[in-house]
């Protein structure tokens, strides 16, 4: 009997004011003159009117409705966090409200959203975990159980580290690479670790996250019956939908009846007896690892390649990762708390992704993410940012 | 099919874009087998066509001149002295059974309009500059205009070189939008040579290109980074720009080269490291693409057709010499910046061949035969 895992990564990046060459050295207040605030509340506020706030309340009554049968698990990122905190505290009290009706699960990250679990050391990652975690014990009171890592970013020596900050289970995504013949439809365990993974079904949740209007697809218009149905007849323990929380309003506009598509799922789930929904903490209890993991290499969820090509694939975004790196290793001999905390800002992933140069497919992907008009405008953007901080890190 | 283009200029003996365009364009049409008789000025040397489809003749005697507006009165008279003479000569040379006349921009405008009206065929204008380009919208010439405006309301087809001059088009002459179909430019591929630490400027130094725009940004990167600036072009605004270079204590790191031979424009292209292209108005910028074909990072004025059309360029407003600079030592300062730059926009501008410029002209001519 398949049990449906619905999570979903609700994340906002501090986006970058315009900084020229001619601003390095000259900064005072590096926050206001970094990151550009109008900008940021402006799409924080507009996606929280046509996403956040209203899917929120969607799931809050199916959760009701169906008396705690139809269970959803959310990962928050902590500049997310800071955002609702900042901007609007509603937001951050229908999360806790989602929370308190027991069918909902919180997912550990990173809390910048950063790339730090591939560092050639680990200490930042956990420290950023670490951050993550007690933000999560300070607004819900809770610990979650399972970590996903940014982007779903993940290789044998992040497991290891997550089983030895004491997780029981860790997310990523359903790559051949790592799968080879074997479905994502089960809990499997990593080669070196004592840890559970849940493995995104790519497939079934890219139907909705990417294909949902696409009038050109064979599934199209795909309807909660009919969705329904592919998941019943699926074979496997837990159907692992990850996804975008802004596929519900942003991506997906409400036009395209994504809402209504939502709005009657767990109802046409239920309907079968062969299907439930769980948590992510709930999977990695209820079904045993079928095999083992082996990933060498960074996987992640991102684009076709599922690698970390997308941050890391040209050598613009290599330099500006050496650098960021670089100006780390400066700061923690430092010990500037408020340098560091702006160091870790920069390092959300948003910023190389940016300037990815990916190919037509999923370059347009990156283009319609970015505030950007060419990635060699951000990597200038980004890189006399750093040159300004480098500057702040070695002087001081 | 068989057409009379009627030109200017030609390749060897070029002053700009126009003569390129003629070049690729006549060729990629004779390509898919259309018959040209390309009427152009006799010059001192002639002109010989390497195509069998392409029959040059030539008309009447004159120079190439730059066709913008000359300061210099003597020149400038002699130059529309020679443009009336020879459109006064095409009247009555051109003569055969065509399909249509083709003719680009006012300078032969008038003779075309004659033609079509006395052999009885349709004419395709291509608008390769607007008076409003050439004057870079300071007090734009109505003499120019007028012949413009009648050119373009009695051709049965116009070309535009990009979506803003059918813009201009539509609106400063009030043309129909429907007549007017863009096909932007190409490039014949260069070859990259080896790069020296050179930042290159190339085009007539007129108001309309912008060439003190590019002193500007010098001066301000040369605060920060060490290269050499060099202004390749002759024009009118030569010795003020000189003296602009002297005044503000870079002529050293300036070079003015004059006039460039079609080789030496190539080796500049070849041996540069960045171009720069802050043109004021600039219906296309055939240039831009040269550039990059010699993997030359390229950096173009938004108000450039070509920033319709490119994405691996960097776009700045022609004014704002800060962010020209900004990039400028961006692209001196990170190697990982420049080649992706190069090697994204080399590959780009493989998309851009006068074969497909040929292709969207024929089906212009399609639509009228």
């Amino acid at each position: 009997m398949p049990s449906i895992c619905f999570y979903f990564e609700v994340h906002q990046p501090f986006r970058l004011n315009h900084f020229s060459v001619f601003n390095i050295g000259n900064t005072r207040d590096f926050h206001s003159t970094y990151f550009n605030q109008h900008l940021n509340q402006k799409i924080f506020e507009k996606v929280a009117k046509k996403c956040y706030l209203p899917t929120n309340n969607l799931f809050l009554d199916l959760i009701r409705k169906y008396d705690g049968k139809f269970r959803i698990s959310y990962s928050l990122t902590g500049t997310f966090v800071e955002y609702c905190e900042k901007y609007l505290p509603e937001l951050l009290d229908s999360f806790k409200e989602l929370f308190k009706t027991g069918a909902v699960d919180l997912i550990e990250e990173t809390y910048f959203h950063s790339l730090s679990g591939l560092y050639d050391d680990l200490d930042e990652f956990e420290d950023q975990v670490k951050m993550h975690r007690q933000m999560i014990k300070r607004i819900f009171n809770y610990k979650p159980k399972v970590f996903r890592n940014t982007e779903a970013i993940y290789d044998n020596r992040i497991a290891q580290k997550i089983a030895d900050l004491g997780y029981k289970g860790i997310i990523t995504e359903g790559a051949e690479r790592i799968l080879g013949w074997r479905s994502p439809n089960f809990v499997y365990k990593p080669v070196n670790a004592n840890l559970k993974v849940l493995l995104r079904n790519y497939k079934l949740s890219d139907d909705v996250g990417f294909r949902f209007s696409a009038r050109n697809w064979p599934g199209f218009p795909l309807t909660a019956d009919k969705y329904a149905n592919w998941m019943s007849n699926s074979f496997g323990d837990v159907i692992n939908l990850f996804m975008d929380y802004e596929t519900f309003g942003e991506h997906q506009w409400v036009e395209t009846g994504i809402f209504e598509f939502l709005k009657h799922l767990p109802g046409e789930v239920l309907k079968h007896d062969n299907l439930d929904f769980a948590t992510v903490s709930e999977a990695v209890e209820r079904y045993n690892a079928v095999g083992d993991i082996d990933s060498p290499w960074a996987i992640s969820w991102a684009d076709e390649d599922r690698n970390v090509s997308t941050w890391l694939g040209n050598n613009m975004q290599i330099a500006c990762f050496n650098e960021l790196k670089d100006i780390g290793r400066k700061l923690k001999k430092k010990g500037d708390r408020d340098l560091l905390y702006i160091w870790r800002l920069l390092q959300t992933s948003d910023h190389l992704y940016y300037i990815s140069t990916k190919g037509f497919e999923d370059g347009n992907v990156h283009a319609y993410f970015s505030p950007y008009d060419i990635p060699y405008d951000g990597f200038i953007n980004y890189m006399n940012i750093l040159q300004d901080l480098k500057e702040k890190a070695e002087s001081r | 099919m068989k057409i009379a283009m009627i030109g200017w200029e030609y390749p060897p003996f070029k002053v700009g874009g126009l003569g390129t365009h003629c070049y690729g364009l006549t060729h990629g049409l004779a390509d898919k087998n259309v018959h040209i008789d390309f009427y152009m000025p006799k010059l001192r040397q002639k002109v010989k066509s390497d195509n069998k489809n392409i029959n040059i003749i030539e008309v009447g005697e004159t120079e190439v001149y730059p066709y913008d507006r000359p300061d210099d009165k003597e020149l400038g008279g002699k130059f529309f002295e020679a443009v009336y003479r020879y459109n006064d000569l095409l009247v009555q040379r051109v003569k055969g059974k065509y399909d249509l006349i083709h003719c680009h921009d006012w300078l032969t405008m008038k003779a075309a309009v004659a033609l079509k009206e006395k052999m009885g065929v349709p004419l395709v204008l291509t608008v390769h500059s607007t008076e409003y380009d050439r004057s870079a919208w300071i007090y734009p010439n109505q003499w120019f205009v007028d012949i413009e405006r009648e050119g373009m309301q009695k051709a049965d087809r116009i070309i535009a070189v990009s979506e803003f001059t059918k813009r201009v088009i539509v609106e400063k002459y009030g043309i129909h939008p429907d007549k007017i179909t863009v096909v932007h430019n190409a490039v014949y591929p260069i070859g990259e040579g080896e790069k020296r630490n050179l930042i290159l400027f190339l085009g007539r130094l007129t108001i309309q290109k912008g060439p003190e725009f590019f002193l500007k940004a010098a001066k301000k990167v040369l605060e920060f980074e060490d290269a050499r600036f060099v202004i390749a072009g002759a024009g009118d605004m030569l010795p003020r720009l000189i003296e602009q270079a002297v005044h503000m204590g870079i002529s050293n790191k300036v070079i003015f080269t004059g006039k460039l031979t079609e080789e030496e424009v190539q080796h500049i292209y070849k041996i540069s490291s960045i171009y720069v292209m802050p043109s004021v108005s600039e219906p296309f910028g055939i240039t831009a693409l040269e550039a990059i074909s010699a993997g030359t990072p390229t950096i173009v004025s938004k108000s450039a057709g070509v920033s319709e059309v490119l994405k691996n360029c960097f776009k700045v407003d022609f004014w704002d010499t800060d962010e020209m600079a900004n990039k400028i030592i961006a692209l001196l300062r990170y190697d990982s910046l420049r080649d992706a730059m190069r090697q994204s926009s080399k590959r780009e501008i493989q998309l851009f061949t006068w074969d497909r410029v040929a292709e969207r002209t024929l089906d212009v001519y399609r639509g009228l035969a």
